[in-house]
């Protein structure tokens, strides 16, 4: 059964890799924007930090981590999380998700699977980039340890990412133009580029457990700092676990109403 | 194979009428109606028979295909297919069944059908070995040596059609539900199509439904048909029958070394048609061969021959009779 979905992994990853070097001219470009991205992604940062050394407990140097972190994850969500996912939308707007639906695999895996853009990981590089001059500035290298929690952390990251976008795709099967709601959640998803300290109030309840920015981008980079109580990497994994299970209740449940309601 | 027993399928429309203030109302207060889609047919299929469904746009061909595939859940009524019931989605049936829509396609857009084929064959386990075997066979009969190679966004209709025809029997179904595979093609192409989905039938023992608003296609490759009519079974039988039922009349088509005057014409029978020197009349069957004598005794004939009228009339006039009689009951 899993050899089987990594085989089928691998061939969707085949075909998406075809296509990114069908278009390679698409590197340059992409390259340029995603650096570009991560210039403006910089730019409120160097304002803030010029009028004082630290903002809710974090100086440049670990705000940075932050950024490095946001960089990374949206890296992963327009290169491995996007693509795929609008391409659910598109299939419901123009009916072929039934081409999917025929087939015999999981149709969520499918439809994950279905598109990549390598190129994107440009970003990952730029996030990684920014670890390093972090670190630079904070005058040490990180631990061991935080290093490995942070990995995991990456895991659970992702693992939220992806939830959310499949709770937002799952929309689409009740309101076809989900359009909105996905620039919605790529507006929502910048907060994460602040230390989470930073939200107070409503914000800051919202942030942790409705849609948990704080958990994916301020928790690794806590980690890496050697700063993340335990707790709350055993919190992150089973919060992230929690909501990928969510997920995919509310993606069963709308297939299921696809099947049963539309033409 | 397939069998069909009172199904039902309704949808839940909403519905307002024109106007920004009903518009508005809408948003607070929705009312809904209940448009029958499917309203209760019933019909057993063969293993390896051909049958066409029939029926104007909005029938519920489409409906009951997807019900079928197990795209659609029943609202009521008893579907089996290869002894599957097909809205568990079981991968076993899926394995089994195949869905062409040409309205619709699976092709991956910016690559070549080789891909799409690629990714059926991993998604439908096929061994390499038949897979192997089946694309070459594929390649041969529908031709697709050229195509393959190119991405799909540069063939033509016709041609990417051959290809999702191809790219749905990577797994050699035993079923297939083929929607309106050759709309939009080419006589030739459709032609092609008829014939590679015929022997497909033949060689396999394949048990297929295809709905066309082609004639042809039907005549061709459907010794029964179903016809639906706004969710009702009209009609499942041979499609001569069909034929003789709707429109027992035959068509007397005459050529003549010179033009005639209507009205030595009008005696022989009903004139459908009529300019200079070819004529078409309409005749009760049993009146055929009197009137065939009396036209070659009477008129200057060139040439004559004994037609049914056109499939596409026919249809149409059975969809107008159900109609009408719809339209009687209502009243």
């Amino acid at each position: 059964m899993l050899r089987r979905y990594l085989r089928l992994l691998g061939v969707q990853l085949r075909a998406s890799s075809l296509l990114a070097m069908q278009y390679r001219g698409d590197f340059v470009i992409e390259g340029i924007i995603s650096l570009f991205w991560t210039a403006t992604a910089l730019a409120p940062l160097f304002v803030v930090y010029r009028e004082r050394e630290s903002i809710a407990g974090w100086s440049f140097g670990e705000a940075l981590l932050v950024i490095g972190w946001f960089t990374l994850l949206q890296g992963i969500l327009e290169g491995a999380i996007n693509p795929s996912l609008t391409g659910v939308v598109e299939h419901i707007r123009k009916g072929t998700l039934d081409f999917v639906l025929l087939k015999p695999a999981d149709a969520q895996f499918l439809v994950s699977t279905a598109r990549f853009l390598p190129w994107r990981s440009i970003n990952v590089l730029a996030g990684l980039g920014l670890f390093v001059y972090g670190f630079h500035l904070i005058g040490r290298a990180p631990s061991l340890v935080g290093v490995l929690a942070s990995l995991v952390l990456l895991g659970t990251s992702v693992l939220l990412l992806y939830s959310l976008w499949i709770l937002t795709v799952a929309a689409a099967f009740y309101v076809v133009k989900v359009d909105n709601l996905t620039y919605f959640f790529t507006s929502i998803f910048d907060a994460a580029r602040w230390p989470a300290s930073v939200f107070r109030g409503v914000l800051a309840f919202v942030f942790t457990f409705v849609i948990p920015l704080a958990v994916m981008t301020t928790f690794p980079a806590e980690a890496m700092l050697g700063r993340l109580p335990w707790t709350s990497l055993v919190w992150a994994v089973v919060g992230s676990l929690l909501f990928a299970f969510l997920s995919r209740r509310v993606w069963l449940h709308s297939i299921g109403h696809y099947t049963s309601a539309s033409s | 194979m397939i069998s069909v027993r009172d199904l039902r399928k309704h949808y839940q429309v909403h519905k307002r009428p024109p106007g920004l203030k009903a518009a508005l109302r809408s948003v607070i207060h929705r009312t809904y109606t209940s448009v029958k889609a499917v309203d209760g047919i019933s019909f057993e299929i063969k293993p390896g028979e051909r049958v066409g469904f029939l029926g104007p746009n909005g029938a519920g061909k489409t409906t009951t295909l997807k019900v079928l595939s197990g795209l659609l859940h029943p609202s009521s009524g008893e579907v089996r297919v290869d002894g599957h019931v097909p809205r568990h989605r079981e991968d076993a049936f899926l394995k089994k069944i195949m869905l062409v829509m040409g309205q619709k396609q699976q092709l991956l857009w910016d690559l070549p059908p080789a891909e799409t084929f690629e990714l059926n064959r991993a998604i439908y386990d096929v061994p390499r070995a038949q897979y192997k075997q089946t694309l070459d066979e594929l390649v041969t009969l529908l031709e697709l040596e050229e195509l393959i190679g190119k991405p799909a966004r540069q063939l033509s209709l016709g041609e990417r059609m051959k290809c999702e025809l191809a790219a749905a029997l990577i797994h050699r179904p035993k079923v297939l539900f083929l929607d309106e595979p050759t709309i939009g093609l080419d006589v030739s192409m459709q032609a092609t199509m008829r014939t590679f989905i015929k022997s497909y039938n033949e060689r396999n023992g394949a048990t297929l439904i295809l709905t066309s608003h082609y004639m042809d296609d039907v005549a061709a490759l459907c010794p029964r048909v179903i016809v639906i009519d706004k969710g009702l079974l009209s009609y499942d039988g041979g499609l001569d029958a069909l034929v003789q039922r709707v429109r027992p009349e035959k068509r007397v088509v005459l050529r003549l070394n010179q033009a005639v005057a209507a009205d030595s014409l009008a005696p022989l029978g009903k004139v459908v048609t009529h300019d200079n020197v070819t004529a078409v009349l309409q005749v009760p069957q049993d009146a055929v061969n009197a009137t065939v004598s009396r036209a070659l005794s009477s008129l200057p004939v060139q040439d004559l021959t004994v037609e049914n009228a056109p499939l596409e009339e026919v249809m149409s006039e059975l969809f107008a009779e159900s109609k009408a009689r719809r339209e009687k009951v209502g009243a």
